[in-house]
């Protein structure tokens, strides 16, 4: 445990100002250059759309009568050179322009004209219509766009208009289906919430309540779909079944380049090449950007190692029995403006052989995130930024990745809440848990399955050799959870951390865990860290306890000192959710408020804005873990108090 | 699995159907916009070629009537005949035309998918790393780019400059397999390079977030190795929405393949489609719509088994 006296509270970031929305959309979106650059690639082709005449110095259908000042390559006169009847290519490629922008306006006033109103019928009437419309809108969507550009194409006359018809009516299945899903998922929210459907017209409704979510969706699709569109009117274009032969569009443009380069090099496909290309990369990045600025942020990898920061040299030896032993261990999160987020501080904790250490709080006090760091397994872009580990007598805080692989598994086991999504839903249960036997173990294949069967055997599930051959998918939550224990306690590790073992599984099944737990803890002298929310499964089963709120310790001590004396508010406040403490009429109380994130937290005590005792000194001056025998205390006032056993209360 | 592939044979039966339909009804469509016979037959259009094409469309008989013929023909391998060349069945164009296309479709994905999940995988196992920054921007240029772009310009370079591989032409593979291999290859690449952009693409994205998933949290907290954390448990689940993306991209390529084709001067499904649409040559028409649809519903039958195999959920509970 830390020297009380040496503990160092660290103020967490106070968070970014918050600004409105809508500036922050701008702000992102005009952050990044590349999308900025693409906003002004499309504004130039804006411009040549609407005055070409602007920028094109020379008419971009005359050519050169004398056919002398043909094939030429860029010059004064005519900057990007001439085509093969002499007509300036400069020129060409700015009037081109106008069937690009125009090929987008009338495939997406079509696809949005179309898909929308589908979509919207399709969400809002359900049923049948919603099956036989969505049927018809999978079957054209499946379907090649250039195809279906081709049929509408043969149906009338080989047009770029015509073309785009088609193009349209292939892009309206996706607008179909973008405005179902909203509209569906709108209207879910709108039953449950009776009062505002009532009296309402579905115009009314549409307007409200619809348009507004649709819209920033509907932006993103059509800056998405554009660069598309432009490149299947190319691609119709250089067909000979889009825009007409002499019209200087840009497909038509590379098709006359491509009859003729074999003779005239590379240099004709350039400039109509170049404008198709720049111009489809700008609405893609365009569209990018203004998903991303509406969106969250891309998050990294988990495979992505901790960055290794410059820490002080290790003074303090681990000399002890401790299986575990964590000193001063703090977390940090890069937060913005080159800030540091400390979501964990100051974590020391030990916990010895065929002893059970409770760890306990509410979510986001920081409980799985200290097993993680302790494991070598802190989530990128998190960091280790303070303090030690030792795990059997060994310094392990930074192990390199594939000496923890050895004591992974082997040396420690984890059991993970949510035991179903902790199994990979692709792989046999059976593949998994012999993968792990391979990994540390020098058995054949053959000889880790009937391994695995007994390991499950063990675990009491049933028809053990069925279950090897089952997907998760296919079992039970408590089920599953059995399979995390078997794989866990595969190789009888010294430690094994159960991160909320018994959490969405019935009362039954949890008694029988926690029973089966205690087995395999009494049979092997193994430590177990038990992190739970739930005080009732601590009561039963840990020795010593060890209170968190906002990533700190806030208290330690043996379980029966714990209920009987608590000393800090916050475990009070817990124990008195307690259900069993509660016997009386009403609601169960519970703590009020929740932990807040921590960009957010205070600078005095962490818990004051959520302690009933909190007094000025509290919010300015930071709590120190103080000594009490062997138990800790984190709380300036705590001399004052002498909490009594979880209070009955009466209604 | 026998069983899934059952199910989705038989949701193929509406979609043939849709397609039959659908193929039928641009030749009625194209007769509602003027005299087949008339526009077949040219400016000086004798009495006899507008009877000939009248009689080889029968368009004295009613709708219904024509519809089920038609169909009737196509079930056993009757299209009827060229209406420009009434000694030539569509059946026989078409078989002459569809192989280079679908040599140039398949080896094109083959090429596209191996490069882009290779991609990917860098890419998505270091998101934001500097493997995954020049991967991206690559990515981003080769979406831009149309294929026949980059088909020119190869053909430019490698078989014009260098003399390296045909660059034009096309050589069946009866007449020599590595004459084929070398005619359909700069094409193929052409039309591969957007496929690898888009699998790079659709693969980081699900790599990335199969790599955050709890599942593969617990695996590394078990030990397993990191090799087998990508390849064993993250690449399985990732490669499920990739395959919905390559089999998009499959059916997309395949309409693009008509602009390579051009390209490189090899007569495939797509110059017989673009000559008939200009000479309005219903009958090849209906049937080679018919046949592309064909194949772009097997294109998906594939698609899905291979996202059955993938996924243990789908399959076993259809
Ligand atoms: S220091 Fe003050 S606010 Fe914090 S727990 Fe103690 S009494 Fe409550």
């Amino acid at each position: 445990m830390s020297d009380a006296s040496t503990a160092t509270a660290v103020s967490a970031q106070q968070p970014v100002r918050a600004a409105s929305a809508r500036s922050r959309f701008w702000m992102r979106l005009f952050r990044n250059p590349l999308t900025v650059t693409a906003a002004v690639w499309v504004t130039l082709l804006v411009l040549a759309w609407l005055w070409p005449g602007l920028l094109a110095p020379h008419d971009p259908y005359a050519g050169d009568v004398t056919l002398t000042r043909t094939f030429e390559g860029p010059s004064w006169d005519h900057w990007l050179g001439t085509d093969g009847q002499g007509r300036d290519l400069y020129s060409r490629v700015v009037f081109g322009a106008r069937f690009a922008v125009n090929s987008i306006l009338i495939a997406t006033v079509v696809a949005v004209g179309l898909g929308v109103p589908v979509g919207l019928f399709s969400g809002w009437r359900g049923g049948r219509a919603d099956r036989i419309v969505m049927w018809i809108n999978d079957v054209l969507f499946s379907l090649p766009i250039v195809l279906l550009a081709m049929a509408v194409i043969i149906v009338l006359e080989p047009s770029l208009p015509s073309a785009m018809l088609g193009v349209g009516i292939a892009m309206a299945t996706r607008f179909a289906r973008l405005t179902r899903a909203l509209t569906l998922s709108e209207k879910e929210e709108l039953y449950v919430d009776a009062a505002r459907i009532t009296g309402l017209s579905p115009s009314t409704i549409l307007r409200r309540y619809i348009a507004p979510n649709l819209l920033p969706s509907l932006i993103v699709q059509i800056a998405i779909i554009s660069g598309a569109v432009i490149l299947i009117g190319a691609t119709l274009s250089f067909l000979g079944i889009g825009a007409k032969l002499d019209d200087p569009d840009w497909g038509v443009m590379l098709a006359r380049a491509r009859s003729d380069f074999r003779f005239e090099g590379i240099w004709q496909i350039v400039p109509a090449g170049g404008a198709l290309v720049l111009t489809v990369l700008a609405f893609n990045l365009l569209g990018d950007g203004i998903r991303d600025s509406l969106g969250r942020d891309a998050a990294n990898s988990s495979l992505t190692v901790p960055r290794k920061v410059a820490l002080p040299p290790v003074v303090q030896l681990h000399a002890s029995s401790a299986v575990l032993s964590i000193r001063d261990l703090a977390v940090g999160f890069p937060a913005a403006g080159g800030m540091v987020n400390r979501v964990l501080s100051d974590v020391s904790l030990e916990v010895f052989p065929g002893e059970t250490l409770g760890v306990v709080g509410e979510s986001g006090s920081g409980k799985s995130m200290t097993m993680l760091a302790a494991l070598g397994l802190t989530p990128a872009p998190g960091y280790l930024s303070q303090g030690s580990v030792s795990f059997d007598g060994r310094e392990v805080t930074f192990l390199p990745e594939q000496e923890w692989q050895e004591i992974r598994g082997r040396d420690i086991g984890v059991i993970f809440q949510e035991p179903v999504a902790a199994l990979n839903p692709a792989l046999r249960v059976g593949r998994q848990m012999v993968q792990s036997l391979l990994v540390h173990t020098d058995t054949s294949r053959s000889q880790a399955r009937v391994r695995a069967a007994e390991l499950l055997a063990e675990v009491q599930v049933p028809d053990p050799e069925r279950r090897l051959d089952q997907y998760p998918h296919e079992l039970s939550g408590g089920m599953a959870q059995r399979v995390g224990i078997a794989m866990a306690l595969a190789c009888e590790p010294k430690l094994l951390i159960a991160d909320e073992p018994t959490t969405a599984l019935d009362v039954t099944v949890q008694g029988q865990i926690l029973d089966l737990l205690a087995e395999v803890q009494r049979r092997h002298e193994m430590a177990v860290i038990l992190i739970t929310h739930d005080l009732g499964v601590i009561a039963d089963a840990a020795d010593r306890v060890l209170v968190m709120y906002a990533g700190q310790v806030v208290e330690t001590a043996p379980v029966s000192t714990l209920f009987s004396q608590p000393r800090h508010p916050y475990t009070r406040a817990l124990l008195d959710t307690m259900p069993q403490s509660h016997r009386g009429h009403g609601d169960l109380p519970v703590i009020a408020g929740v932990v807040p994130s921590a960009a957010a937290w205070p600078d005095g005590c962490r818990f004051a804005p959520r302690c009933e005792f909190a007094t000025d000194r509290c919010r300015t001056s930071v709590p120190l873990l103080e000594a009490i025998g062997t138990d800790r205390v984190r709380c300036v006032r705590h001399a004052e108090f002498e909490f009594g056993p979880p209070v009955e209360t009466t209604a | 699995m026998a069983r899934y592939i059952g199910v989705r044979l038989l949701a193929m039966v509406p979609l043939l159907f849709a397609i039959a339909v659908i193929s039928f009804a641009i030749a009625v469509a194209m007769e509602a916009r003027g005299s087949i016979a008339g526009s077949v037959c040219g400016e000086g259009a004798t009495i006899e070629c507008i009877a000939q094409v009248e009689r080889q469309l029968g368009l004295d008989d009613p709708m219904p009537i024509r519809f089920l013929r038609w169909i009737a023909g196509a079930a056993t391998g009757d299209l009827g005949t060229s209406l420009t060349n009434e000694s030539v069945s569509v059946a026989s164009l078409i078989a002459d035309r569809i192989g280079p296309t679908l040599s140039i479709v398949t080896y094109s994905l083959v090429i596209g998918v191996a490069a882009g999940m290779a991609m990917g995988i860098v890419s998505g196992v270091r998101p934001g790393g500097a493997a995954d920054r020049v991967l991206s921007v690559v990515s981003a240029a080769l979406i831009a780019a149309p294929g026949f772009v980059l088909a020119m310009l190869l053909s430019w370079w490698l078989a014009v400059q260098w003399g390296w591989l045909s660059p034009a032409g096309y050589t069946r593979p009866s007449e020599s397999i590595t004459g084929w291999i070398r005619s359909i290859t700069l094409p193929a690449i052409g039309l591969a390079l957007p496929t690898v952009a888009l699998v790079q693409r659709q693969l980081r994205s699900s790599m990335t977030n199969a790599l955050q998933s709890r599942y593969v949290l617990a695996a590394r907290a078990r030990g397993i190795r990191r090799t087998s954390l990508i390849a064993e448990h993250a690449l399985p689940n990732a490669m499920i929405p990739t395959v919905t993306a390559i089999g998009f991209r499959a059916a997309a390529a395949l309409g693009l393949t008509f602009t390579v084709e051009v390209v490189f001067n090899i007569n495939g499904m797509g110059t017989l489609l673009i000559t008939a649409i200009q000479t309005r040559n219903v009958t090849v028409l209906q049937g080679s719509m018919l046949v592309v649809g064909i194949v772009v519903l097997v294109v998906n039958l594939l698609v899905d088994i291979s996202y059955g195999l993938l996924n243990p959920k789908v399959r076993l509970e259809s």
